[in-house]
């Protein structure tokens, strides 16, 4: 868990998954089917389209609405995940998916504005 | 009067468009010039005279004068057609009538054409009939044939005054060379209204010209035409030269330049639909209304309003690309569109800035917000937001000209100033004059012209703003002041008296707190001195999403160039 914690993780959505297989990533999505066994669950993320999730200890809350999911890229493109938090609807401004999916659009089409790796080793 | 470099004539005339080339002397004495366009007229006694329809200046006039020996013209000769040459003409400019002076030949002209003669050519309706362009049509000739393609037609209208009733119709048509309004009255609505269909060409001849009413209609031709009893109107077969339609298209974002109450065509994706709603109008007719959200490349969203039937039958789903001629531009909301009786609207038309819209919208337009030019939202009738970074503020001189500037920006406050924050003001509702303190318990207003035994504490906050760009000093009255502290004046004036701390405190938690500014700047002067003063009109919380949003559309468009 420590060894992720150094490390930049980009943001991206489903459609980056296959690009960033073994790599630390930061995930952001809404929670869609948790699997019965707790372990497991599905996020939708700005466009609609879906990624599993899948953590080491199975879930001991009820998990629902928008989440934040920071963990590993499996060769199956599935998400390890290492820690989540949720984004709490009840608060603040409602988080708006889309611009967020928007904005991710943007960090991606111009990586040379957005140069996270230098912050990293700084 | 022309040469070739072989021979002279003198019976070229410059078409009523091309008048500013006289005006403003860009064609002179023994310039070489490119004949582009023309049209020849035959006069009975066998002359021709060559109406210039574009022409081109390639050399300027030099000493040399005259090129070559050219000889005076004579119609003895073998005359190419000039009709039929496509080629330009490469002419020399010997000498130059003043526009006054062509008018009097031009009016000769008009006598000869009112006898009745036997043109060269038959005048068989579809048939061999010369066609000329309408660019080259002129109240002088009555002789010519277009064919043209009807782009508008209006449906019939009655009046009835002191000197008699009426009918008329009005449609405008265009062909390869341009466009123009024609009427109709009484007889010629009954003769050729149903015949007239939308969108049909047909071969017109002998209508009469005058000089056009250009209040009506963003028809470009400095003349229109009125069928009389002698005009024909005869359906033609053959349409495909013939274009669609002429429009002038102003990008939205140019909108905001043109003066209200102009006529505009205009052309973008409809972005959003409202509903049909019906209005009753002073005359108690019921009328239906709908509005719509049209964009273009510009980023820039404009509200059209369509009425009567074209609103109850308008279908914007799957954001068709909307394309009206002769809109009328308004300064209602900043300005917005109305599609009058006069404007024509087309949906999805067959023309090529319709695709051009299309491959845009669907790649990128269609996740920009758009920046509306029409305020519906909260007070309508404000301009338009007017994002500055601060440095655009000072790099552009915002506030150096007559009147105030005003722009909207997202800044961080860096420094407020808690000295001489409050005054006393007079208790009259209303009235914020400074009052006098008169030493003896009592305050005194000047402008009420009373004495109070008490006053009202009012806020006059000086701060200092910044973003990435610039910082600057602005002066924050009592709403936003309040606003940026978080307390009412009477409180701080209460804590300022009586425990400093907590006073302190306040500016405290109020500094580098960011929000959206409306500001206002302008050039004063105290004293010979001018500097600019600006003031904080509205401050509000930053409304992330919308931030956002506009960075995005920002970032993109600036991507795109």
């Amino acid at each position: 868990m420590a060894g992720i914690l150094d490390v930049p993780k980009p943001r991206i959505n489903c459609s980056m998954l296959s690009q960033f297989i073994n790599r630390a990533v930061c995930f952001i999505g809404r929670v869609e089917k948790v699997h019965p066994t707790g372990k497991m669950f599905t996020v939708m993320d700005g466009e609609g389209k879906t990624a599993t999730v899948e953590l080491n200890e199975p879930l001991e809350e009820e998990l629902s609405g928008i989440v934040e999911v920071i963990g590993m890229v499996s060769n199956k493109g599935e998400i390890m995940a290492s820690t989540y938090n949720l984004l709490r609807e009840d608060k603040g401004v409602p988080f708006d998916l889309e611009l967020y999916n928007e904005a991710l659009k943007v960090i991606h089409d111009f990586p040379q504005h957005y140069p996270f790796q230098v912050a990293a080793s700084g | 009067m022309m040469s070739d470099g072989r021979h002279t004539l003198s019976s070229f005339m410059l078409s009523t468009q091309l008048n500013y080339m006289a005006e403003e002397n860009l064609l002179v004495p023994n310039c070489v010039c490119v004949l582009k366009r023309q049209v020849t007229n035959m006069l009975k006694d066998g002359r021709r005279v060559v109406i210039i329809l574009e022409i081109d200046v390639i050399k300027p006039a030099d000493a040399s004068g005259k090129i070559g020996d050219p000889v005076p013209y004579s119609d003895g000769e073998h005359f190419l057609n000039i009709q039929a040459v496509i080629l330009p003409l490469l002419l020399v400019i010997y000498s130059f009538f003043s526009p006054s002076f062509s008018l009097a030949v031009v009016r000769n002209l008009k006598r000869d054409f009112a006898k009745k003669i036997p043109s060269a050519l038959p005048d068989t309706p579809g048939g061999s009939s010369k066609i000329v362009p309408i660019a080259s049509l002129n109240p002088y000739q009555s002789k010519w044939t277009i064919r043209a393609r009807v782009t508008n037609k209006s449906s019939i209208r009655t009046w009835s005054n002191a000197r008699g009733e009426g009918k008329l119709f009005s449609m405008e048509i265009v062909d390869e060379s341009g466009e123009i309004r024609v009427t109709g009255f009484n007889q010629e609505v009954d003769k050729f209204f149903s015949l007239i269909e939308v969108g049909k060409v047909y071969y017109i001849s002998k209508g009469s010209l005058k000089i056009a009413n250009k209040q009506y209609t963003s028809v470009k031709n400095d003349y229109e035409m009125t069928l009389n009893g002698e005009s024909t109107v005869i359906p033609c077969e053959d349409s495909c030269d013939v274009p669609m339609v002429q429009c002038d298209f102003v990008p939205i974002g140019d909108l905001e330049n043109r003066e209200k109450d102009a006529i505009v065509d205009v052309i973008g994706v409809c972005k959003s639909v409202d509903e049909l709603t019906r209005l009753t109008t002073k005359s108690n007719r019921e009328v239906s209304k709908r509005t719509l959200s049209l964009m273009d490349m510009s980023g820039k969203l404009v509200t059209v309003t369509l009425w009567g039937e074209e609103a109850e039958k308008f279908d914007g789903s799957g954001q068709p690309i909307v394309a009206i001629k002769s809109a009328k531009l308004s300064d209602f909301g900043g300005r917005s569109l109305s599609a009058s009786f006069s404007s024509t609207m087309m949906i999805n038309p067959d023309i090529p800035e319709a695709y051009k819209l299309r491959g845009w919208f669907d790649k990128e337009g269609h996740a920009m917000e758009g920046q509306s030019l029409t305020e519906v939202r909260g007070a309508g009738g404000r301009l338009s937001e007017n994002w500055k970074s601060l440095a655009d503020v000072k790099s552009e001189h915002l506030g150096h000209g007559d009147k105030a500037d005003y722009y909207s920006c997202i800044a961080t406050i860096v420094f407020l100033r808690k000295e001489n924050c409050l005054y006393q003001a007079c208790p009259t509702q209303d009235c914020n004059k400074k009052v006098v303190d008169q030493q003896n318990g009592m305050f005194r207003c000047e402008k009420c012209d009373k004495e109070f035994p008490n006053f009202k504490y009012r806020l006059i906050l000086s701060a200092n703003i910044a973003d990435y760009a610039d910082n600057q000093w602005v002066t924050c009255f009592q709403d936003s002041a309040e606003a940026i502290l978080g307390q009412n004046a009477a409180y701080l004036g209460q804590l300022k008296d009586s425990n400093e701390s907590a006073f302190d405190e306040i500016f405290q938690q109020a500094n580098f707190n960011t929000f959206i500014f409306r500001n206002r700047v302008k050039l004063e002067t105290y004293n010979d001195e001018s500097r600019i003063k600006a003031t904080v009109m509205d401050v509000k919380p930053v409304d992330h999403r919308e931030y956002s949003k506009r960075l995005i559309m920002n970032i993109r468009s600036m991507g795109a160039k």
